[in-house]
């Protein structure tokens, strides 16, 4: 048992990662947008202009919502610190923007063997460090062993290497990387230029307790200089000859600096890029998206969240939820769309399966699959379980009502009042309990609940496995248990051939929507509003990209 | 004299002494397992495990204490669990911006308190006088985060006369100076104008108008100097009101200094940081509170400081 809890809490680590992961669900439709709305501009000539060759100098000011705790990308838990990290260095595989395929980068290329198990990469030679080092295949190897090594404490980064058995330069840049077992996702990983990227040895061995603040990477910024408490300042790479493919910028950033700033008080954040003093505010909401629509000076960067922003879990072990028409019931009881307008100001979209539609594998069927709102269909799935109305309105059966408790955080408190007042229609009365996220994924975890909301975001359908997988499920708080579900799920983990991947999400779908284990509400978008003295901006699944990006002087 | 400073900074001591029990409870009050709630979704047991005994959790609560306190008085507040830096370290490098940010507007609260104090008490019971009570009552009622954001909405987004999250230069001073200002001034205010009031219908202010002194001179160097004492003290307090009171405006204005350190502690669970910030806070109050006691003494002769210390 100890065993399990161990493993599972490392997966959670796994998906705490990827919790503020965005993905870039409409780039192309934000960009059509933008072009058709300066089409009906009169000025076409400020069209011309637009296009015209990128800027040189000046700086990149971005507003970010807490101080990082260090830029140690080994030692850091904070996805925050990642961000600022991501530009400090580079990864090996690079994620396309578009079709979300796993492209070299770093690698010049690479090789999955048969049994995919052993992979190899072919290093790019001529890239060095910020420091002027050499990045070879030991430097990776040293990086990696790092991150593996227990005593580093590299939570995050560490969790992504736990399916590496051992790291080899086999010579200068030839790197293999041996795994325990295949892994679909890993090739994601590798990809991710903020955890995985090679760090300088020489500089952690100078700077020691003190790298963390003295990052040294291969990326196209090298750090500057971290004012505590206000900012943090990169300055561009010189040397940097090595951005991805998908850029039309080979060389260099343009300008001359990138600076994040902490602004934790989101009302000073929006001030801030008013008064022009950050140029990107990443995380805008929803309400306050209009005016920023409105408004020439900006532009309103719209990426969906891969993944959920509201579910409800059911836990299935408990004596009235254990019953499937129950939960049936629950998934027909709620108008969703009525929840997208109210929260999210129509910002959203409406879930009916575990997976958000930008997912890889996810079935499209789901729409019509997935339960509908239809309240007098909920009602006779309950009759059709022996209950019945009483006095009050509430389901009954042996004199025991139909009551559920809730549990939730405040930040969404709001939610599960309106939930509360839909279910009541059908006779299912919601006790709503609020408390912090930490004790609230301690319940969950436990079991000790009845329902409780969970959001998440992910990369790859994998989380599936995290979710609902009836041992290795370390969130897998309904208590799923379902051997064909766990089949499916095991195999998507380790299968290769992407189509065959996809199949098995399909089916696992399938399962997940007809047992009824989760009520999936909605997914939301996300906002990162950006001041047009800023051009070029693009974004990626995972993060805006910057590397063809310029200001105006 | 001397017995009374002993008897202050004796009864200054109890006061962090009860200071450091309560934050190095805070721990303790938290439901559930604060290691798990620092450590959050990501921990694994051996983490847990580790952090449980690195912060001495797996003792009795009395040897806690002791270690804590033994600690505390080498200097050592402990490590934050975020950075990894002492947190003595972390405090003294923010605490200057605080002491900058405090100092700024207590100056502007001085300047604007003795002005409208003054003008309020020079034309008592007439329309100024109205106005001047009325905006310090203003002063009194308005939160400082709402004043805050209204003046960053007037004089930096609309006008755009003061940068917001630029740094922390002059310029950037002026507004949260203003806010803590506006909201200290208020009862410099209050008691400059009855001071003055009072002082004003005395016998050697109708001499000073007899000899035919410039009446800007009778205020300033015959009537305001009288008023002075029991002012110096409120100011006193306000200091040290201001340096553990800016919490809320460092973060609207987002200006470095403890109160911003102290929200990052609390948003991250960084524990230790926290308990840091509080008993320094605190420490930091209790001698300012100290000083101004004694500076009191010296200031004014007829106050008698051992019979106050008996009271």
């Amino acid at each position: 048992m100890k065993k399990v809890w161990n493993k599972s809490l490392i997966s959670v680590g796994l998906l705490a990662i990827f919790l503020l992961i965005l993905s870039a669900c409409s780039s192309d439709g934000s960009t059509s947008e933008k072009e058709s709305e300066k089409g009906g501009d009169p000025g076409k000539g400020e069209e011309v202009q637009e296009s015209t060759t990128p800027v040189t100098g000046g700086k990149i000011s971005i507003g970010l919502n807490a101080e990082p705790d260090t830029l140690d990308m080994h030692k850091t838990g904070m996805a925050l610190a990642s961000i600022v990290g991501s530009n400090l260095g580079a990864a090996l595989l690079a994620v396309d923007p578009e079709t979300q395929d796993i492209k070299p980068h770093m690698a010049e290329s690479y090789e999955v063997s048969e049994d995919g198990k052993t992979l190899t990469f072919k290093l790019h030679s001529g890239i060095t460090f910020h420091d002027g080092t050499a990045l070879t295949a030991q430097a990776y190897k040293d990086t990696f062993d790092r991150a593996m090594n227990p005593d580093t404490g590299a939570v995050v980064a560490g969790s992504l290497l736990s399916d590496v058995q051992e790291v080899t330069a086999q010579d200068e840049l030839t790197l293999v990387i041996e795994l325990k077992k295949p892994s679909a996702p890993f090739l994601v990983f590798l990809a991710s230029g903020g955890y995985l990227q090679p760090l300088s040895m020489a500089a952690i061995e100078q700077h020691g307790e003190n790298y963390g603040k003295n990052p040294v990477g291969v990326g196209p910024w090298k750090f500057n200089k971290w004012e505590t408490g206000q900012s943090i300042l990169l300055s561009k790479n010189e040397a940097y000859k090595w951005p991805q493919y998908y850029y039309e910028n080979r060389e260099s950033p343009y300008p001359d600096e990138l600076e994040f700033k902490f602004i934790t008080d989101y009302q000073t954040k929006l001030a801030a890029l008013d008064t022009g003093s950050i140029d990107i505010a990443l995380y805008v909401e929803a309400k306050d998206i209009q005016r920023y629509r409105d408004n020439d000076k900006f532009e309103v960067k719209e990426l969906e969240r891969q993944g959920l922003g509201l579910l409800m879990e059911m836990n299935t072990e408990n004596e009235k939820l254990q019953d499937p028409n129950i939960r049936k019931a629950l998934n027909m009881a709620i108008d969703k769309s009525i929840l997208v307008q109210a929260i999210l100001a129509g910002e959203g979209t409406v879930v009916d399966g575990p997976l958000s539609s930008n997912f890889f594998g996810y079935d499209p069927e789901v729409e019509n699959y997935g339960y509908k709102y239809n309240q007098d269909e909920a009602i006779k799935l309950l009759e059709s379980s022996g209950w019945s109305k009483n006095g009050k309105g509430i389901m009954e059966k042996n004199g025991k009502e139909l009551s559920l408790e809730l549990l939730t955080t405040a930040a969404t408190n709001q939610q599960a009042q309106i939930i509360q007042a839909m279910t009541k229609e059908i006779g299912i009365s919601i006790e709503i309990q609020s408390m912090e996220s930490a004790t609230l994924i301690e319940k969950a975890g436990n079991g000790e609940f009845d329902l409780a909301f969970l959001s998440y975001a992910y990369s790859d359908p994998d989380i599936l496995l995290l979710l609902f997988h009836s041992s290795q499920g370390a969130l897998n708080h309904t208590r799923a248990n379902n051997p064909e579900l766990d089949a499916l799920l095991e195999q998507g983990r380790t299968e290769m051939d992407l189509e065959k991947r996809k199949e098995l999400y399909i089916a696992a779908q399938k399962i997940i929507v007809k047992e009824a284990y989760w009520v999936p509400i909605y997914t939301e978008k996300v906002f990162h509003v950006i001041n047009k003295r800023v051009h070029g901006v693009k974004n990626s699944a995972t993060d805006l990209l910057f590397h063809d990006s310029w200001v105006e002087q | 004299m001397g017995q009374f400073i002993v008897g202050r900074i004796l009864s200054g001591i109890v006061v962090i002494f009860g200071i450091s029990i309560l934050s190095f409870l805070l721990i303790h009050f938290i439901p559930g397992d604060p290691v798990r709630i620092m450590l959050g979704q990501n921990a694994t047991p051996d983490q847990i495990e580790r952090l449980t005994v690195y912060l001495g959790l797996d003792q009795p609560l009395l040897v806690q204490y002791g270690h804590y306190i033994s600690n505390v008085l080498q200097g050592d507040l402990g490590t934050s669990l975020k950075t990894g830096q002492p947190v003595l370290t972390e405090i003294l490098d923010r605490f200057p911006q605080t002491v900058k940010l405090a100092a700024a507007g207590i100056s502007f609260a001085i300047v604007i308190g003795f002005t409208v104090g003054t003008l309020a008490a020079k034309f008592k019971d007439t329309f100024i006088d109205r106005m001047a009570m009325g905006f310090a009552m203003l002063g009194v009622s308005i939160p400082g985060f709402w004043l805050a954001i209204l003046l960053i909405m007037v004089f930096s987004v609309k006008l755009g006369w003061f940068p917001i999250a630029e740094g922390t230069g002059l310029r950037d001073l002026v507004l949260p100076s203003i806010t803590l200002g506006v909201l200290a001034s208020t009862i410099i205010s209050r008691l400059t104008r009855n001071g003055m009031v009072e002082v004003l219908s005395k016998d050697y202010i109708r001499t000073a108008r007899a000899k035919g002194l410039d009446e800007r001179v009778i205020i300033v160097r015959h009537a305001l100097r009288n008023v002075l004492l029991p002012i110096v003290t409120v100011i006193g307090l306000q200091i040290a009101g201001l340096l553990g009171g800016t919490v809320i405006l460092e973060q609207v204005f987002n200006w470095p200094g403890l109160g911003t350190l102290a929200i990052g502690a609390i948003s991250s669970r960084d524990f230790p940081l926290i308990q840091g910030t509080v008993l320094f806070m605190g420490i930091v109050y209790v001698s300012i509170n100290i000083l101004v006691d004694i500076s009191y003494g010296m200031i004014d002769p007829r106050v008698d400081l051992s019979m106050k210390e008996e009271s």
